[in-house]
C-alpha cells in the first residue's frame, strides 16, 4: 500500500552513517516509550502498537510509560533528563515540541537541542465541521455566518492543535469566531450534538461515522491535498485559503545518543510502519506515514516551531 | 460546672458574678476554642490569598468570565463562611483532642524521605527508610523490630509493585 | 419485549467459556488491586490493555469492565478497615464504614458493602439494558447549563454529608471548589496559583487529595489512639451476617442508592463520586436512623456502595453510545475498542449488538463472581485488623506513597500528599470533615468550566440557567433542597435551645 515507505527505508539504509546499523534490537533492557497522554488515546495506542511490533519483529522489549501533564511538557522534561542510552524514548507530538516553546515563557528543556529526534511516524489531518442545520456547505457560507450572527466553535483545549487551527482559519478568512475550549474532542463533539456549538475542528478519521450519517457538514480539510478516504471534501487551499496544519507524531530520545543506535531505531521503526497490518491500523486512525531521515525529522521539528509561532501568538494561548 | 465553695462566694450576687466570669473564661480560653478559631482563621487567610490572586488574574466580563472570576467568587464565599466559623468556634466549649505533634512530624518525615530517596536511590531503600522513620513514634516496637519490619515491607513492595503489577518503578537507582 | 431476547442472547455470549474466564480475571484483578489505596482501576486496566489487543473485542471489553467494577468492590474494603478510600468514590463509605469497624462490626460492614455493591450493580445493569438509548439521548440534551445545574445540586447535597456543623460542611465544599482552581485555566490557558511549579499546571491530583486528607491525616490521629490498644477490638468472627432487622434497614437504601447512582453514572464526568455523595445526602435526609449517620450506621455503608456500583455500570452508556469517556478508565475502554476498529457511537448498539448485550450480561455474571469471591474473604480482611497497629501503619504509609506515585510517576505528588496529610490532621483537630472538601474538589473544575462555557455560549446572559427547561428544573430542586436544609437546621437549633431552657 505504501511502496514509498519501503523505498525510503532502503534509501535511509544506504545513507546510514554507520555501516553496521540495520533494523533490530538495540537494548538488552526493556525500552520505555514515554507517552505524553494518559492511556487510551490514539497516541497511547500508537505507542503500544510500536512496542508490540518491536518485540515481535526484533525481539526488542518495550513498555509504554504514560506521563501526561502540562501539555506534554512533563513527559518531555522527563525524557530530556534521562541517560541517552536508547532505553528511554518519547512519542512526541506538537504539544511539547511545537506549541509549548511559544506557549510557555520558560521551558525546562530545549525542544531541539535537548533531544535526538529519531523518526517521524506520521500525521493526521484535522478539518472544519459545522452543524447541518446551519445550511452552509462551503467556506464562503462560513464567512458570511461569522460576519452575521457569529459562530461558536469547539476545540480540544487552549493551545491544542485544533485551537491553533481555529486561529489560523480566522486569520486566513479574516473573520472572528468565538472559541469554546473543551478538554479533548469527545466532550466538544457531545456539545456539538447537543446543539450548543455551531462548529468544531477535529481529526477527519475520528468523525467518519458522523460524516457518513450526515450529522456534520465537513467544510474543509487542513491538509495540502484531499484525503484518500474522503475525496469529496475539499482542502482549505482549493477554496483559496492557505491553511495547512497537520498533527504529527514521532519518536525522539534524549540528546547525545549514539548515531549507530539512532539509525537502528530509525530503521526498525520504518520497517514496522511498512507492515500492512500497521498501515491499515494507522489508516483507521487517520495517521498517514511519511518516511523521513533522522536529519530531515530533526529539521522538521525545528522548522515547525518557527512556522507556527505567529499562529500560536495570535491565538493568545497563555491567557496574557 | 461546679465552683468550689469559697468564703467569698457566700453572697448570692458574688456567686452569680463569679459564675459569669468562669463562663466567659470558658468561652475564650480553653484550648479547643483557641484551636477552632485558628482553623477558621487559616481558611480566612486562604480565601484572601485566592481573592487577591484572582483579582490580579482578571475577573473578566459576564460574557467571557476571566481566569480569576471563579477564585474570587469562591474566595468571597469562603471568607464569609470562615468568619462565621470563627465566631461559632469561639463559643464551642467541647473538649479538644490533644494534638500529637510527634506523630505529625514522624509521618511527615517518612513521606519526605520516601520522596527524596525514591528519586535518587530507588524504591527499595525508600520503602525501607520510610517504614523505619514512620514507626519511630511507636515505643512498643524496638529498633531492631523496626529495621526488620522495614526490610520485610520493602521486599513485599518489590514483589507486589514491580514483580506482579509491573509498575514503572526502579528498585535501585544510580548505585 | 425484545430486550429479553437481546439479553438472553447476550447471556449466551457472556457464558462462552473464554468470556467467563476473562470476566473472572477482570473482576479478580480489579477487586484485589482496588484494595490497595490510591491505585484505583487505572493501573490494572492499562496493565491488561496490551493483552486485550489479542482478544475478541467482547472478551476484551468484558475483562476491562470487570476490572472497573471489581475495583469498586475492593475500594470499599480499605475504606472500612483503614479509613483510606481505595478508590476516590469510596470516600463516602469511610464516613460510616470506619466507625463500624472501630465498633468491632467490620465484618457486617464488609458484608453490607458487598451486598449493596451487588444490588447497585444489578440495578445499574437493568437500567443499562432497558434505558441505554433513552439515557444516551438524555445525556445529549445536557449542555453546559444543565451540567452546571446538576453539579450545583451535587454540591448542595455534598455539604449535607457532613456530620458536624453545617457551616463547616459548606465551607469545606467551597474550599474544595477553590482548591480545584489551582493549575492551568482550561478556558484561557493562564496559570493560576501554581507558584511557577510545572507539576501544578494540571492542578492537584485527586488521588493526592484523597490519600492526604483521609489516609495520612487519619494515620497521624490513630498512631496515638492505637498505641493505647484502642484499635484491637474483639471481633466476633461468626457475626458477619447482618441481622434480620439490618437486612430490612438496608433494603430500601440499596434501591435508592442504585437509582441515584445509575442516573449520575450516565452523565459523563460526574460519575461515581458524585453519585455516592448525593445518594448519601439524600439517605441522610430520608432515613429514620439519620441520627446515627456518621457514627456507624449500616445504611451509611449500603447507600454509597450501591450508588457507586450502579454508576460504574451505567458509566458505560455515554462511553459506548456517545464516545464520551467520563473518566480516565473509560477512556481506556474506548482505546480498547478503537484498537479493534470499533468506534463508539450511537450506531454501536445496532452494529455491535453482540458486544453491547454480551457486556450487559457479563455484569450479571461478574457481580455474582464478585459476591462469591468477596464474601469468603471477609474473614481474612477482618483478621487484618488483628495485626498490631505498630506493624500496620508503616505499611499503610508505604502503600499510600506507592499509590500516589503510580498516578503520574512523579515524586512531587508525594510532597503534595505530605502537605495534604498535615492539612488533614489539622482539619481533624479543628473539627472539619474531609469528605465535603473532596467532593467540592472533584466537582469544582467541572463546575467552573461549564459555568464559563454556558456564559460564553449565551453571550453573557445568566438567565440561561433558568430558561433552559432541564437546568431550570434542576435549579429549582436545588433551591428547594437548600431551603429545606436551612429551615430544618434552624428548627433543630430552636428545638435544642428550647430543650436547654426547659432543662434549666
Amino acid at each position: 500500500m505504501k511502496p514509498h515507505a519501503l523505498l525510503a527505508l532502503a534509501a535511509s539504509a544506504l545513507f546510514a552513517t554507520s555501516a553496521v546499523a540495520e533494523p533490530g534490537k538495540w537494548s538488552d533492557t526493556p525500552v520505555r516509550i514515554v507517552v505524553t497522554f494518559p492511556p487510551g488515546g490514539t497516541s497511547d495506542l500508537v505507542a503500544r502498537i510500536l512496542a508490540q511490533y518491536l518485540d515481535s519483529e526484533f525481539g526488542q522489549k518495550a513498555v509504554v510509560d504514560n506521563r501526561p501533564g502540562a501539555g506534554g511538557t512533563v513527559a518531555a522534561d522527563y525524557v530530556a533528563q534521562q541517560p541517552a542510552d536508547g532505553t528511554t524514548l518519547i512519542l512526541g507530538n506538537n504539544a511539547p515540541f511545537t506549541i509549548a516553546p511559544t506557549q510557555f515563557e520558560s521551558l525546562p528543556y530545549d525542544p531541539v537541542a535537548s533531544f535526538t529526534h529519531i523518526a517521524n511516524l506520521g500525521a493526521s489531518t484535522p478539518g472544519l465541521f459545522v452543524q447541518p442545520s446551519l445550511g452552509i456547505t462551503d467556506l464562503d457560507g462560513f464567512i458570511a455566518l461569522a460576519k452575521g450572527d457569529g459562530v461558536t466553535y469547539g476545540s480540544s483545549g487552549v493551545g491544542s492543535i485544533t485551537h491553533i487551527l481555529g486561529q489560523a482559519v480566522d486569520t486566513a478568512l479574516q473573520i472572528e469566531t468565538i472559541h469554546v475550549p473543551y478538554q479533548g474532542s469527545a466532550p466538544a463533539i457531545q456539545d456539538f450534538r447537543a446543539g450548543v456549538l455551531d462548529a468544531f475542528y477535529d481529526s477527519m478519521a475520528q468523525n467518519s461515522a458522523m460524516i457518513e450519517d450526515g450529522e456534520v457538514v465537513p467544510l474543509a480539510v487542513a491538509a495540502p491535498e484531499r484525503s484518500k478516504r474522503f475525496p469529496e471534501i475539499p482542502t482549505f487551499r482549493e477554496q483559496g485559503y492557505d491553511v495547512v496544519i497537520e498533527n504529527w507524531t514521532g519518536l525522539s530520545g534524549p540528546a547525545g545518543m549514539d548515531p549507530a543506535m539512532v539509525q537502528t531505531i530509525h530503521d526498525s521503526v520504518e520497517q514496522i510502519m511498512a507492515i500492512p497490518a500497521v498501515i491499515e491500523q494507522m489508516d483507521q486512525w487517520g495517521i498517514a506515514h511519511t518516511a523521513m531521515t533522522t536529519e530531515d525529522f530533526s529539521s522538521f521539528v525545528a522548522n515547525t516551531i518557527t512556522v507556527w509561532r505567529p499562529l500560536i501568538e495570535a491565538a493568545n494561548v497563555n491567557g496574557g | 460546672m461546679m465552683l468550689p465553695e469559697h468564703p467569698f462566694t457566700k453572697g448570692n450576687a458574688m456567686r452569680e458574678f463569679l459564675l459569669r466570669l468562669r463562663r466567659s473564661e470558658d468561652a475564650a480560653s480553653p484550648p479547643h476554642a483557641w484551636l477552632g478559631a485558628l482553623g477558621g482563621a487559616g481558611l480566612l487567610v486562604l480565601s484572601v490569598v485566592f481573592i487577591i490572586g484572582g483579582i490580579k488574574l482578571g475577573v473578566g466580563v459576564p460574557r467571557r468570565l476571566g481566569t480569576g472570576a471563579f477564585p474570587v467568587i469562591t474566595g468571597i464565599a469562603l471568607a464569609l463562611l470562615s468568619v462565621a466559623i470563627i465566631l461559632s468556634d469561639l463559643r464551642d466549649t467541647r473538649d479538644a483532642e490533644t494534638p500529637d505533634w510527634i506523630s505529625f512530624a514522624a509521618i511527615g518525615a517518612s513521606l519526605a524521605i520516601f520522596a527524596v530517596v525514591s528519586d535518587h536511590l530507588g524504591l527499595m531503600p525508600a520503602v525501607f527508610l520510610a517504614v523505619v522513620v514512620a514507626s519511630l513514634p511507636d515505643p512498643s516496637l524496638r529498633l531492631s523490630g523496626k529495621l526488620i519490619l522495614g526490610a520485610i515491607i520493602s521486599l513485599g513492595c518489590w514483589g507486589l509493585f514491580i514483580g506482579l503489577l509491573d509498575l514503572p518503578f526502579q528498585a535501585f537507582k544510580g548505585v | 419485549m425484545d430486550i429479553f431476547a437481546s439479553f438472553g442472547h447476550g447471556l449466551l455470549v457472556a457464558m462462552q467459556p473464554e468470556n467467563l474466564l476473562y470476566c473472572f480475571i477482570g473482576v479478580f484483578l480489579g477487586t484485589f488491586i482496588g484494595v490497595l489505596p490510591g491505585i484505583g482501576s487505572m493501573a490494572p486496566i492499562s496493565m491488561i490493555l496490551p493483552l486485550s489487543f489479542y482478544l475478541e473485542p467482547t472478551s476484551a471489553l468484558v475483562m476491562i469492565a470487570g476490572v472497573y467494577y471489581g475495583a469498586e468492590y475492593g475500594g470499599s474494603i480499605a475504606s472500612i478497615l483503614m479509613n483510606i478510600p481505595g478508590t476516590p468514590s469510596s470516600s463516602i463509605t469511610c464516613i460510616d464504614g470506619y466507625p463500624m469497624a472501630r465498633e468491632g462490626r467490620a465484618g457486617i460492614a464488609l458484608f453490607t458493602s458487598a451486598i449493596a455493591s451487588f444490588g447497585g450493580g444489578m440495578i445499574g445493569m437493568v437500567v443499562m439494558a432497558v434505558l441505554a438509548p433513552a439515557l444516551a439521548s438524555l445525556a445529549l440534551n445536557f449542555g453546559p447549563a444543565e451540567y452546571f445545574a446538576v453539579i450545583l445540586l451535587g454540591l448542595v447535597a455534598a455539604s449535607a454529608v457532613s456530620n458536624g456543623s453545617p457551616v463547616k460542611g459548606v465551607a469545606m465544599v467551597v474550599a474544595g471548589l477553590m482548591l480545584g482552581t489551582v493549575g492551568v485555566d482550561i478556558t484561557t490557558g493562564a496559570e493560576r496559583f501554581t507558584m511557577g511549579i510545572p507539576e501544578l499546571r494540571d492542578g492537584v491530583n485527586l488521588v493526592v487529595v484523597a490519600m492526604g486528607l483521609f489516609g495520612v491525616g487519619e494515620l497521624i490521629v490513630s498512631i496515638k489512639a492505637n498505641a493505647s490498644g484502642a484499635h484491637q477490638t474483639d471481633i466476633d468472627y461468626k457475626q458477619f451476617y447482618p441481622s434480620r432487622a439490618e437486612w430490612k434497614s438496608i433494603f430500601n437504601p440499596i434501591l435508592r442508592g442504585g437509582a441515584i447512582g445509575s442516573f449520575f453514572g450516565a452523565l459523563p464526568g460526574t460519575g461515581q463520586t458524585v453519585a455516592s455523595a448525593v445518594a448519601y445526602a439524600v439517605e441522610k435526609k430520608l432515613s429514620r436512623n439519620r441520627g446515627n449517620f456518621g457514627k456507624g450506621a449500616i445504611e451509611g455503608v449500603a447507600v454509597p456502595e450501591s450508588a457507586n456500583n450502579s454508576a460504574t455500570q451505567t458509566a458505560f452508556i455515554p462511553t459506548l453510545t456517545l464516545g464520551v469517556p467520563g473518566s480516565a478508565s473509560m477512556a481506556l475502554v474506548i482505546g480498547a475498542l478503537m484498537i479493534h476498529g470499533i468506534t463508539p457511537g450511537p450506531r454501536l448498539l445496532v452494529e455491535h449488538a453482540d458486544l453491547f448485550w454480551g457486556l450487559v450480561a457479563s455484569f450479571l455474571i461478574g457481580n455474582v463472581m464478585l459476591l462469591v469471591l468477596n464474601i469468603p474473604m471477609i474473614g481474612l480482611w477482618v483478621r487484618l485488623l488483628q495485626i498490631p497497629y505498630k506493624y500496620m501503619y508503616p505499611t499503610i504509609i508505604v502503600l499510600i506513597c506507592m499509590g500516589v506515585y503510580s498516578v503520574n510517576n512523579n515524586v512531587f505528588d508525594i510532597w503534595l500528599t505530605l502537605a495534604f496529610g498535615w492539612a488533614g490532621y489539622l482539619m481533624r483537630l479543628f473539627r472539619f470533615e474531609p469528605a465535603p472538601l473532596l467532593i467540592g474538589f472533584v466537582l469544582g473544575p467541572m463546575m467552573e468550566e461549564q459555568l464559563r462555557r454556558a456564559m460564553l455560549l449565551s453571550r453573557g446572559d445568566p438567565t440561561v440557567f433558568l430558561t433552559r427547561p432541564i437546568s431550570g428544573v434542576l435549579i429549582v430542586i436545588t433551591i428547594g433542597l437548600l431551603a429545606y436544609s436551612c429551615v430544618s437546621a434552624l428548627r433543630a437549633r430552636r428545638h435544642q435551645r428550647g430543650a436547654l431552657r426547659s432543662a434549666e
